[in-house]
């Protein structure tokens, strides 16, 4: 196996402006600890309090959303990896990226919501954030991600990116950007 | 009596009751991947001291970030004294927010569209 290129993968990181990475098996408390480095990160980079509230409420929904399926589905650890990026654009906008494993049933209808999403202005995102509030609890899809994409879609600035990538008995990875 | 109070965590807010004074206090942040344990006994509380009590209620928050599944809990909590509210009841909140962090004002005003009864944003810095 050839060796591990730190360097490279340094260079690689500072010309993507990645501010903070993780690739792996995800628990609740690292979600919080990874969280609160990623407040620190922000405090650092003198990020303005409303983007850094949003930055890192993006970051909670979207870690939160991959933890709660991997949990509905009885996966085990290895299984429940997530795969996170918080970064800058050129125009110094953050950048949260999340992706994980997930059924292709699962991932299909997810990416079809988020881009009926996308289609939304901030007045129909905030009325189907308020229509899914008031949703009953085990009325919400197996899916989970409801009220938190939508919550996510909310403090985007621009509409959210989702793909699929398939990989192997019938799961894809499932990767979702959004642009605060 | 019957009084309760929770340590704040990382993820979870100091929860505070006084039933004599007739207060719910409530401070800090709220992300915890599960906010049922938490807000089942907030809930208790109110639904216990409204039903008993028979004197007003104010909610004093110092909330900053909920995630999703706390915003889905406090709606219960305020669904609770809306429809006490609507009883006769004297109930109301109270939220201190820091104008720097116009998030949480935003937060509130939220909650607030929903609410007939006294529901005070206040700015605290």
């Amino acid at each position: 196996m050839d060796h591990i290129d730190l360097f490279a993968m340094r260079e690689q990181f500072n010309s993507q402006q990645i501010l903070l990475c993780f690739n792996g098996p995800i628990s609740r408390s690292l979600i919080e600890e990874i969280g609160n480095a990623l407040r620190n990160y922000l405090a650092a980079d003198s990020a303005p309090t409303s983007a850094a509230m949003d930055v890192f409420a993006v970051y909670i929904e979207m870690t939160q959303n991959i933890s709660h399926y991997t949990r509905a589905k009885g996966w085990n650890e290895q299984e429940a990896g997530a795969t996170v990026v918080v970064s800058r654009d050129e125009g110094g906008r953050y950048i949260v990226s999340a992706g994980n494993l997930i059924e292709s049933a699962d991932g299909e209808n997810l990416v079809s919501s988020i881009a009926r999403l996308a289609e939304l202005d901030k007045a129909g995102l905030k009325a189907a954030y308020k229509e899914q509030l008031r949703r009953p609890r085990d009325a919400e899809r197996p899916s989970g991600a409801g009220l938190g994409l939508i919550d996510i879609a909310r403090k985007s600035s621009a509409p959210l990116q989702a793909s699929l990538q398939p990989v192997a008995n019938g799961r894809s990875f499932f990767s979702l950007r959004a642009v605060i | 009596m019957n009084d309760f109070s929770i340590p704040s965590s990382q993820s979870t807010p100091e929860v505070r009751s006084d039933w004599n004074a007739g207060q719910l206090h409530m401070a800090g942040d709220s992300y915890p991947e599960n906010s049922f344990d938490l807000f089942q006994q907030v809930f208790d509380w109110i639904e216990s001291y409204l039903d008993q009590a028979g004197a007003p209620l104010s909610l004093e928050l110092r909330l900053l970030y909920l995630n999703t599944s706390s915003v889905k809990a406090m709606m219960d909590v305020f669904d609770l004294l809306e429809a006490a509210h609507q009883d006769g009841k004297q109930v109301a909140v109270n939220w201190y927010y820091d104008p720097q962090n116009e998030r949480v004002a935003e937060l509130a005003e939220e909650f607030k569209e929903d609410c007939t009864f006294n529901f005070n944003i206040i700015s605290h810095p």
